[in-house]
């Protein structure tokens, strides 16, 4: 289990730092794509099998699906020249090292794991072993329904409005267009 | 599950926020920034499962999945825009755009 979660662990961090890296805006993309599809495995090693196949569904193929087709649409040669030796981005690079040692030490300042995998302490009642054994879609999709219902209707309303949204700014350039 | 993965998952979660905030802040393609957001919401994603996982809870996959809907929505309507921007004949740099700052 450590070998697969250092592959997929590399792989994702290489497609991070691909997004960042690429000259080539559609490059950008494709890092971006590897970088969800090792995150799926990473969410199967966390027993987390939904939530895979809905990062592979709906991510690497929905959203990314849409990214790549607009970047054919806009810009599909262009190129932006990264000078690393520029100020802003040596600073950058500077925070986010601070940021990442800082923020990784303070979220493990005393939390330990027991060696069967769980926070010592309260934990709930959702066991991996319980979880399987009922069913992963089964088990979460009753806690959808049950304790976390308001924000499902939420998320519902949102996926509507953005639905909307996105209608009226591409109708109401095409209605300016036309006159 | 060997304890010295939480370690991990939480370093990899932290190192690939501060990767997208980075390219958020240097980059000037407004695509390649939108890209960058998307990889916060997936290293936030990460910890949450994480930290469901450790805790034997559900909470932190069913709020995976509430920010999955919401990162969905957030790129229709950012795509739109920037659809938008580039047919009113502007050049894709943001740089260049920043009449909302003067």
């Amino acid at each position: 289990m450590t070998a697969i979660f250092g592959v997929a662990a590399g792989i994702a961090f290489l497609g991070a730092l691909g997004v960042v890296v690429a000259r080539r805006t559609l490059y950008s993309a494709l890092a971006l794509i590897v970088n969800m599809l090792a995150l799926a495995v990473l969410f199967l090693l966390l027993d987390a099998q939904f939530l895979a196949a809905v990062q592979v569904i709906v991510y690497t193929g929905a959203v990314m699906v849409l990214f790549v087709f607009i970047i054919a649409l806009l810009s599909p040669g262009a190129q932006e020249r990264l000078n690393p030796l520029e100020l802003r981005l040596i600073v950058g690079v500077c925070a986010a090292l601070l940021f990442t040692v800082v923020v990784v030490r303070l979220t493990l300042n005393g939390i330990t794991v027991t060696p069967s995998g769980h926070f010592h302490g309260t934990i709930g009642p959702f066991a991996p072993s319980l979880v399987d054994r009922h069913g992963q879609v089964e088990v979460l999709g009753e806690q959808l329904f049950t304790t976390f219902l308001l924000p499902f209707e939420v998320t519902s309303l949102l996926l509507l409005v953005a639905a909307v949204g996105a209608v009226h700014l591409a109708r109401g350039h095409g209605r300016r267009a036309s006159q | 599950m060997n304890p010295h993965l939480f370690t991990g998952f939480i370093g990899l979660s932290v190192a690939m926020l501060s990767i997208g905030a980075v390219g958020v802040l240097v980059r000037r393609n407004p695509l390649v920034v939108f890209m960058s957001i998307e990889l916060m919401l997936n290293a936030a994603n990460l910890a949450l499962v994480t930290y469901g996982r450790f805790t034997h809870t559900m909470d932190g996959q069913v709020f995976a999945l509430v920010v999955i809907a919401v990162a969905a929505s957030e790129v229709v309507v950012g795509l739109a825009l920037i659809t938008g921007v580039f047919r009113r004949g502007r050049r894709l740099d943001l740089d260049d755009l920043s009449e909302l700052r003067e």
